[in-house]
């Protein structure tokens, strides 16, 4: 291993660690754009200077493409190097627009800090600006090419890392232009990774442009609640409104970026259709009040229909706080809780819990380094999107992928990677098992089946329908929950009270709704006598369980309420003053519209209702151990809390 | 349109290297030789020879000064202002060129005879100032030498 001096600090680090990457692994960041860890070198830039006083090479350098080896002394703050750097930034900025005022990256902008750093604060240049023309990619991304420094990162992600096609680096010296062949939306299913990865502002977020700077905005750690791959994200709100998620580093789950639906699929959160207020009967009311409605309905079903037809419905849309407080609502009325409508995507859910452990689910690692991948049956780009990017890195590496029973129906998009089709999985070569990796969808897969997939000895990953079905199957099968669809075809169920759950319409029809609690309106909503609003992912704390068993915890970012823009002329004093994006000049001591509680609360509230105990912490027992789980680590995979015992 | 016949030939012309990729210069170079230009047609032709798409083919076409991706006159002249023709002054000669054909840089005569490019070192350094005309080269230019040369090759 490389000992190396940087600014008289000794550092030792693995080969092939550049000097860049061994100064930040000791805390000092030397100024740098083309950089980016996730990507291959291109030292395009030349920010990244440093001097070399000793060792076996001297003088000026570029830290990012300089191995670290034995016996170098790097000085980051000698003048030499400070010199160089500010030239560069300077005429990195010959070009640049100087337009932070109206850049929406102003003050998330790599290159206004590096600047600084850089040590370049006055203008000398007096010249002509070159100039470009800006093309239209989409409703999601807006392009400003003047802005651009060339560091080349965008196209390195573009094509390298995420196998787009159709964005790219055309012309040469002074016009070299990041763009689309013709006008038109980005078609990669990756594409708003440009706006977290160009350090200027060239590509931003045209779904939240001109609303707010970046000091503005609540964040906290979340995880993406819209596939079971469980990517970290951070939820960026103003004044109670989402208005970007960003990508969040965790190298054992998405690395730096995420998915297109994970950042731009978010209007939900902010909509106006959302349920804010409870109903009971169609009117609204107090929450108490519903409350006291839905344990009065609940308890007068069963005086009259017994306990045993009715059932507590949730889902893999809840946390594993909601999972675990349901069993014991259930517990306390004494009716079966199910987490699972239908039985064909029960069984699947359920096996492949049964099925992984701590050795043979794969990490995203196992997927990078694979030899050999099979996709069984599956929509990747929908499940899972992604893993696609890993299997990608492994096909480059020169994995063999392999995907069995050709494309699902319906794809949106093509797979960012090359594989060879086959009929069945006997075909795929996994020559003893080691290196291999099979993936499917487990929802709606036959215990039988994702057993034979086992068999094969590859690790295995088996996504999950909802973000934490996989803690719903796990609680499910601790608890010893049942599948709705069967007690309703046994004729014993007539009645449900849902939290936060999807029916299909046949069951729908099939049941009384005495109450449902949910952020959405739906089927459910519409049919349920008391309706109990709940809060969505950005407004709750939780923990959620994503496909290879990892647990990690999110917190909410912003309180429960009506966003301020678009808030009913209601709550201001008048109709003059309900003028856009002010607060009401108003005094309340609550929020409009703020009545919505966490899934789980509601759970516990209709328990006290109910004459139950009151639940202040929902994870006892086992579960306990994930009380203090950090939402910034890179979470933990739970098979040391649960034994193949638990879950027979 | 290409001939079924350039297209089976670029084809295995394809066929024949390690990467598609590297098979692009000359794809296109027989293209814009087929069209006079590299017209959008032409790069849709190559990227789905090549199996790249339309924007890779750009990407490398936009690279390369010697591939036109606008309508160029009969014969392009390539007249280089580098660092060692602009000491054996090419400024003068680059001024010669414009007033005699009667356009700036970029620009193509009337007659659709020329286009005059400036471009980067040709490596005839020692034969400075230099410059090509349709594809040949030319060195120790003087004003005097540029004339005979346009007419020449406006014969030629
Ligand atoms: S567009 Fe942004 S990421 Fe791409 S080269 Fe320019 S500055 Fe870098
Ligand atoms: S892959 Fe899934 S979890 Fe990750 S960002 Fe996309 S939708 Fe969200
Ligand atoms: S960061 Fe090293 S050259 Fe750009
Ligand atoms: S500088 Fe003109 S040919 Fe080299």
């Amino acid at each position: 291993m490389p000992k190396l001096i940087i600014d008289d600090i000794p550092v030792e680090v693995p080969p092939g660690t550049s000097v860049l990457e061994a100064a930040r692994s000791v805390g000092i960041t030397i100024p740098h754009f083309c950089y980016h860890p996730a990507l291959a070198i291109a030292a395009a830039c030349r920010l990244c200077a440093v001097k070399l006083l000793d060792g076996p090479v001297k003088g000026i350098q570029m830290s990012c493409s300089l191995p670290a080896q034995d016996g170098m002394v790097v000085s980051t703050t000698d003048p030499d190097a400070l010199k160089m750097r500010s030239l560069v930034i300077e005429w990195l900025m010959l070009n640049h627009p100087h337009d932070c005022p109206v850049c929406d990256e102003g003050g998330e902008c790599l290159l206004q800090d590096f600047t600084i750093a850089g040590g370049h604060s006055r203008r000398r240049y007096v010249g002509k600006k070159r100039t470009f023309q800006n093309q239209y990619l989409g409703e999601r991304i807006h392009h400003e090419m003047n802005r651009c420094i060339e560091c080349y990162r965008c196209v390195r992600f573009y094509q390298e890392y995420a196998g787009g096609t159709d964005f790219g680096v055309t012309g040469s010296a002074g016009r070299v232009y990041f763009g689309r062949f013709a006008e038109g939306a980005l078609e990669s299913p990756f594409s708003g990774n440009l706006v977290d990865i160009c350090p200027t502002g060239v590509f931003t977020d045209k779904t939240g442009r001109f609303r707010a700077r970046y000091w503005d905005y609540e964040f906290a750690p979340a995880v993406c609640q819209h596939c079971s791959v469980g990517c970290n994200t951070s939820p960026q709100n103003f004044q109670r409104e989402l208005i970007k998620i960003v990508a969040r580093r965790n190298d054992q789950v998405n690395g730096w970026f995420i998915c297109d639906r994970g950042r731009f699929d978010k209007e939900y959160l902010n909509s106006p259709q959302r349920p804010r207020d409870p109903e009971i009967g169609g009117a609204p009311g107090e929450y108490r009040l519903a409350l006291e409605a839905a344990a009065n309905r609940i308890s007068e079903f069963c005086l009259q229909n017994g306990a045993a037809s009715l059932a507590f419905v949730g889902s893999g849309r809840l946390s594993l706080e909601g999972c675990l407080v349901l069993a014991e609502l259930a517990r306390v009325v004494g009716a079966p809780f199910c987490y699972f409508t239908e039985s064909a995507a029960a069984q699947g859910s359920l096996a492949a819990v049964r099925l992984l452990n701590e050795q043979n689910a794969a990490r995203v690692r196992d997927i990078e380094k694979a030899e050999c991948i099979a996709l069984f049956e599956l929509d990747l780009m929908e499940e899972g999107a992604m893993l696609s990017l890993a299997i990608r890195k492994a096909s480059l590496a020169g994995a063999q992928v392999f995907r069995v029973g050709g494309a699902r129906e319906g794809e949106k998009h093509p797979l960012p990677f090359r594989y060879q089709e086959v009929a069945t999985v006997d075909e795929v070569p996994f020559e003893g098992g080691s290196k291999g990796v099979v993936i499917c969808g487990a929802g709606g897969k036959s215990p039988e089946l994702l057993s034979y997939l086992a068999s094969s000895g590859a690790k295995l990953v088996m996504l999950q329908p909802g973000p934490n079905a996989f803690g719903a199957a796990l609680v499910s099968l601790e608890r010893k929950g049942a599948t709705l669809s069967d007690l309703v075809e046994s004729g014993q169920i007539k009645a449900v009270v849902c939290f936060e759950a999807d029916l299909p319409p046949w069951l729908l029809e099939r049941v009384e709704v005495l109450a449902c609690a949910d952020w959405k309106r739906g089927g459910l909503t519409e049919k349920a006598s008391v309706l109990l609003p709940t809060t969505t992912w950005v407004e709750s704390n939780g923990t959620s369980i994503n496909y290879e068993g990892r647990a990690q915890r999110f917190l909410r970012s912003r309180p429960a309420g009506l966003p301020l823009k678009g808030l009913d002329p209601k709550y201001y004093s008048s109709e003059t003053e309900a003028v856009a994006l002010h607060p009401p000049r108003v005094h309340r001591n609550y929020i409009p519209g703020g009545a919505e509680r966490e899934a789980w609360r509601v759970m516990a509230d209709l328990m006290l209702e109910l004459g139950g105990e009151p639940v202040n912490e929902p994870l006892t027992g086992r579960w306990g151990k994930l009380r203090d789980l950090d939402p910034e680590g890179e979470g933990v995979r739970i098979y040391d809390l649960v034994s193949a015992q638990d879950l027979s | 349109m290409i001939s079924e016949e350039l297209k089976k030939s670029l084809a295995e012309r394809v066929a024949g290297a390690i990467t598609p990729r590297e098979a692009t210069v000359d794809v296109m170079k027989e293209l814009q030789a087929h069209y006079g230009w590299l017209t959008d047609e032409a790069v849709g032709e190559a990227a789905s020879l090549l199996g790249l798409s339309p924007l890779q083919v750009e990407e490398l076409a936009t690279f390369y000064e010697m591939i036109y991706r606008r309508p160029v006159g009969k014969k392009v002249i390539h007249v280089c202002d580098s660092i060692s023709c602009w000491c054996a002054d090419c400024d003068g000669i680059i001024a010669h060129l414009k007033k005699r054909l009667g356009v700036e840089l970029g620009g193509t005569t009337a007659d659709g005879m020329y286009t005059l490019l400036p471009c980067a070192c040709m490596g005839r350094c020692g034969d400075s100032p230099a410059m090509s005309v349709g594809g040949t080269p030319y060195g120790h230019l003087t004003p005097h030498l540029v004339d005979e040369i346009l007419e020449k090759e406006r014969r030629a």
